[in-house]
């Protein structure tokens, strides 16, 4: 068994595609490792593999005291700009529309524990993530989650995220109809396309059945899904009323309608209609305005309007468009048990509490979906084995992740949920008050993340426990509220569509500073997310359990019949709200009140120290360095595979790399020249070789030529000797395009 | 056998007359001070909301130490992440002498002494390598399973340690987990002896 890795063992068992994107991303690190990739090409390229960095990872810590350095070996590797190599980073793991089979169950909890540290954290999009990270490691997880076909591809950087799509479609009772299988289309649709791979800031696309639940919260996304039905010549027609340019981040903007109905046939290409507005005039340069969000403001959306319609015009024709709709019909979810009902079986005492909150009934009789409250979004290895099969047992492969950090069941047949409740219990999974007050929602905050200023999971883990514990005697109006916390003003934590949200920033009393809440108020979870909170004020860490009483308190006290928290906040206005914080606003000094200056569940003195350069915004590279980067680790690969004694592939691992890199280049100028080879040839010759751009000042056209004369006369059977002369020629082949790049200079002229 | 890419220990405590939650000071002022020798320590993560779960964890670069309540059997987790040597041997002395100088630690922190009190006469060894170490059931011949080759090959290094009569007892878990080991002894030597003895 010796030096038989993962990659041989889970051959046959990852779709070629995904092992040979490893395979690559494997190659860039062992280029980035002899220094012979830019820094911030590898770290684009690492990120849109979802390896993402994390705390301490530039190698300092602040330990209370003073900024101390981290002693990693080999302090001078980095993985990226002011990143270190060895430090842990986070894997984010795409999870579209939240859809999870037992089996992925299976094996995200054994490379969690193999890899991480035993723990896996549904994120607020839906996604995986897991921390501690060793980036050498990455590769083998990836394998090990594609054989079950789990890709981490764009998870992160500025691409496509992971699509959303609200956990309850399919078996919702409000909705138009299952978003589900439109959601994943998209996904996989936009999934490495190259429309997507010019963007200068992340991309986050939701889907929803119906629009006055919180569902997929379309209206805080780059582009968000409402699905619509209407009738045309006495047919019904499915399409999607579409939202572009919602976000939360910094400033949070309110998505706009960028289509009232979408006929099905038209969401993929409109999309990428959008992408390619978006990557053409989005900004590239300055991170914090390259949203979508920003360049819809900019533009207005009728003229954005405009120009995605003038684009789909010119969009040359792709299958892709419509080839799902023909598996639509038969699209469904099947229950592993025949519907029952609940007729009064002897349940537990917490089954009632759990049953209220934590049971949906779904609209097809005698089923359920039941959701699996995860304390802020943690779960352990091995509660996921025990849920893996608690789900084979009930519900089979009908398990999804949702935006507010919790798992969800679906189907289960009625009569099961008494004892599915006491398995879930006997793994601490048993927690009621799913989707109420107690369930609340936090980002990693200064725990992991590189730009947390408070501890948003601190502070959720102690207003958990405070609630939890007079769960039973707080007025029902209390109970629904939504809490969100996030550890900084990006937003992960989706504070701004709360009833009660907070951020994370800090003060100064003193010579100290001191870790702090702002307090959003009022924001809007329903709808969609249909509206955003105010802001009234910051509030120190330690006050917020006595914030949320006070505030919790006044609304009990002073709501009128039926009022919800938001038409209240609206009604006493700001500076109301802020007079109800105001007593706490008061920053005592470090000698009155010392734990006032650290944070939840971190005894250190609180610093601004341990803040680093987020890589939420991604690296701004150009499209071109991008792609020829790929072009270099497949020359990588062939070099690999001469070494293996297996020249065939070397050959065509070589040859393959030429035509990339001729792709690169020829996309500077024609973004649609498709993935032809003989297309890619023929424009590469029209455009670089004919006009001389490509040639060298005392070689000539030489080095163009290695690429037609291997394109036009393949080696049906090379040896070593011909492979190496190919891979040679490749290498050429890729730095003259490197030189004729920066020779023209780059610019992405669209024609078509 | 070679090393397995992860090795952990878990000690059981005797006594705890301590809440999980004041080991987070404990542990930041650890990496404060560098108690551990030829390790970095990086970070303290606090997952005491998780039901039996890893309580709390001080993270490292080359190990993680856990307050560990899996199990509803609480105890001191080490788990060796990196450097375990070329062999299970080799593994098996570094990832012990690293738990039990831990121990050792905690059982003589200033603000810890006389709160917490670990038992050296049973522990779970678990190999975190399902690549190398397969969790397979036996197969009879034994000739082909990592499980038993690797039994027997703790059990001989862990009698020079713990004396003859040390048992090393395969746990039967699912085969999704990892290949687990459960050590019991007859007596229960004290830290310092077991440390001389590696």
């Amino acid at each position: 068994m010796a030096n038989i890795g993962w990659k041989d063992i889970l051959a046959e068992e990852m779709p070629l595609d995904m092992a040979h994107e490893i395979d690559i991303f494997e190659g860039q690190m062992e280029l980035m490792g002899q220094g012979k990739l830019d820094e911030k090409v590898f770290a684009e390229t690492r990120l849109r593999r979802g390896v993402y960095g994390q705390r301490y990872d530039n190698g300092q810590r602040h330990d209370g005291f003073e900024s101390r350095e981290l002693e990693f070996e080999e302090i001078e590797r980095i993985k990226g700009p002011d990143t270190i190599w060895h430090a842990p980073g986070m894997q984010r793991i795409k999870v579209p529309g939240g859809g999870l089979t037992a089996e992925q169950l299976d094996v995200l909890a054994q490379v969690a524990d193999e890899y991480s540290d035993g723990i896996l954290h549904v994120t607020t999009r839906q996604d995986f993530q897991l921390h501690f990270v060793h980036i050498e490691d990455t590769p083998d997880m990836m394998r090990r989650l594609a054989s079950v076909g789990i890709t981490t591809r764009e998870a992160c950087g500025n691409s496509v995220r992971n699509v959303t799509c609200c956990h309850l479609a399919g078996v919702c009772q409000t909705e138009v109809f299952d978003a589900t299988p439109y959601s994943e289309a998209f996904a996989q649709f936009l999934l490495g396309h190259d429309d997507v791979q010019d963007f200068g800031r992340k991309f986050k696309p939701a889907f929803s059945g119906c629009e006055s639940e919180a569902c997929g919260l379309v209206m805080m996304h780059d582009l968000g899904y409402l699905a619509q039905v209407r009738e045309v010549d006495g047919k019904q027609q499915r399409g999607f009323k579409v939202y572009v340019g919602g976000g939360l981040g910094t400033v949070p903007h309110q998505a706009k309608v960028l289509s009232e109905f979408t006929p099905e046939e038209e969401i993929l290409p409109e999309a990428q209609a959008v992408s390619r507005v978006f990557a053409r005039l989005g900004e590239k340069r300055n991170r914090n305005r390259a949203r979508i969000k920003f360049l819809v403001a900019k533009l207005g959306i009728e003229e954005f309007r405009r120009l995605v319609i003038e684009e789909r015009k010119t969009l040359p024709h792709d299958d892709r468009w419509t080839a799902y709709l023909e598996t639509l019909p038969h699209y469904e979810e099947k229950p592993t048990r025949p519907p029952t009902f609940l007729n009064g079986q002897v349940s537990s005492a917490g089954f009632q509490q759990w049953f209220e909150t934590n049971v949906y009934a779904q609209r097809q009789e005698g089923y359920s979906v039941v959701t699996v409250n995860l304390p802020l979004g943690d779960l352990t290895s091995q509660q996921t084995w025990v849920l893996s099969d608690i789900a084979r047992k009930y519900v089979g492969d009908n398990v999804r992740t949702t935006v507010e950090q919790n798992i969800v069941l679906r189907w289960v047949s009625d009569s099961d949920l008494p004892s599915l409740y006491e398995e879930l219990n006997a793994i601490g999974l048993g927690d009621a008050g799913a989707g109420t007050v107690v369930d609340i929602t936090a980002c990693p905050g200064t725990d992991t993340c590189k730009l947390g200023i408070a501890s948003s999971r601190g502070l959720a883990a102690e207003l958990r426990t405070r609630l939890t514990a007079k769960s039973a005697s707080l007025p029902d109006a209390i109970k629904d509220l939504k809490i969100k916390i996030s550890g900084c003003f990006n937003s992960c934590g989706q504070h701004h569509v709360s009833d009660i949200g907070f951020f994370g920033n800090s003060r100064r009393s003193g010579n100290f500073k001191m870790p702090h809440f702002q307090v959003v108020l009022g924001g809007m979870w329903r709808e969609n997310a249909g509206s955003y909170g105010l802001a009234v004020g910051a509030v120190p860490s330690k006050t917020v359990p006595d914030v949320v009483d006070t505030i919790t308190s006044r609304y009990v006290e002073e709501r009128a019949k039926g009022e919800t928290f938001q038409e209240w906040i609206g009604r006493i206005g700001k500076k109301e709200a802020r007079s109800l914080i105001q007593p706490y606003m008061k920053l005592p000094d470090f000698e009155q009140q010392p734990d006032y200056f650290s944070d939840w569940g971190d005894p250190r003195v609180f610093s601004l120290g341990d803040i680093g350069i987020g890589e939420c915004a991604g690296e701004v590279v150009s499209l071109f360095s991008m792609e020829i980067a790929t072009a270099e680790s497949e020359a990588f690969e062939a070099q690999v595979a001469l070494d293996e004694n297996d020249p065939a592939r070397a050959d065509s691992l070589a040859y393959a790399s030429m035509v990339k890199a001729a792709r690169a280049l020829v996309r500077t100028q024609f973004l649609d020249v498709g993935d032809s080879p003989d297309r890619i040839v023929e424009e590469f010759k029209t455009r670089f070789f004919d006009t001389e751009l490509f040639f060298d000042q005392y070689a000539k056209g030489k080095f163009g030529q290695y690429l037609f004369d291997r394109h036009q006369s393949p080696n049906p059977s090379p040896d070593n000797d011909a492979a190496h002369r190919l891979i040679e020629e490749s290498l050429l082949f890729i730095e003259a395009t490197h030189v004729c790049e920066s020779k023209v200079g780059g610019n992405v002229l669209i024609e078509i | 056998m070679t090393a397995p890419q992860r090795m952990s220990v878990k000690f059981y405590f005797d006594e705890l007359s301590v809440d999980v939650e004041e080991f987070i000071p404990v542990f930041h002022r650890w990496i404060r001070e560098n108690v551990v020798p030829n390790e970095l320590l990086l970070d303290v993560a606090d997952y005491k909301h998780i039901i039996d779960g890893p309580a709390i964890l001080l993270v490292g670069h080359e190990a993680d130490y856990v307050i560990d309540l899996t199990d509803g059997k609480p105890g001191f987790l080490y788990v060796r992440k990196r450097d375990l040597g070329v062999d299970l041997p080799e593994a098996l002395a570094t990832t012990l002498a690293q738990a039990l100088n831990s121990i050792r630690l905690a059982e003589t922190d200033v603000e810890l002494q006389g709160k917490l009190k670990l038992r050296t006469d049973a522990a779970k060894i678990v190999l975190l390598d399902r690549l190398n170490y397969p969790n397979q059931t036996p197969n009879g011949s034994g000739s082909n399973d990592a499980g038993q080759t690797a039994q027997s090959q703790l059990a001989e290094n862990l009698g020079v340690l713990f004396g003859e009569n040390v048992t090393v007892t395969r746990v039967e878990n699912d085969a999704r987990e990892p290949l687990t080991f459960e050590l019991n002894a007859p007596a229960a030597p004290d830290v310092d002896t077991l440390l001389g003895r590696l």
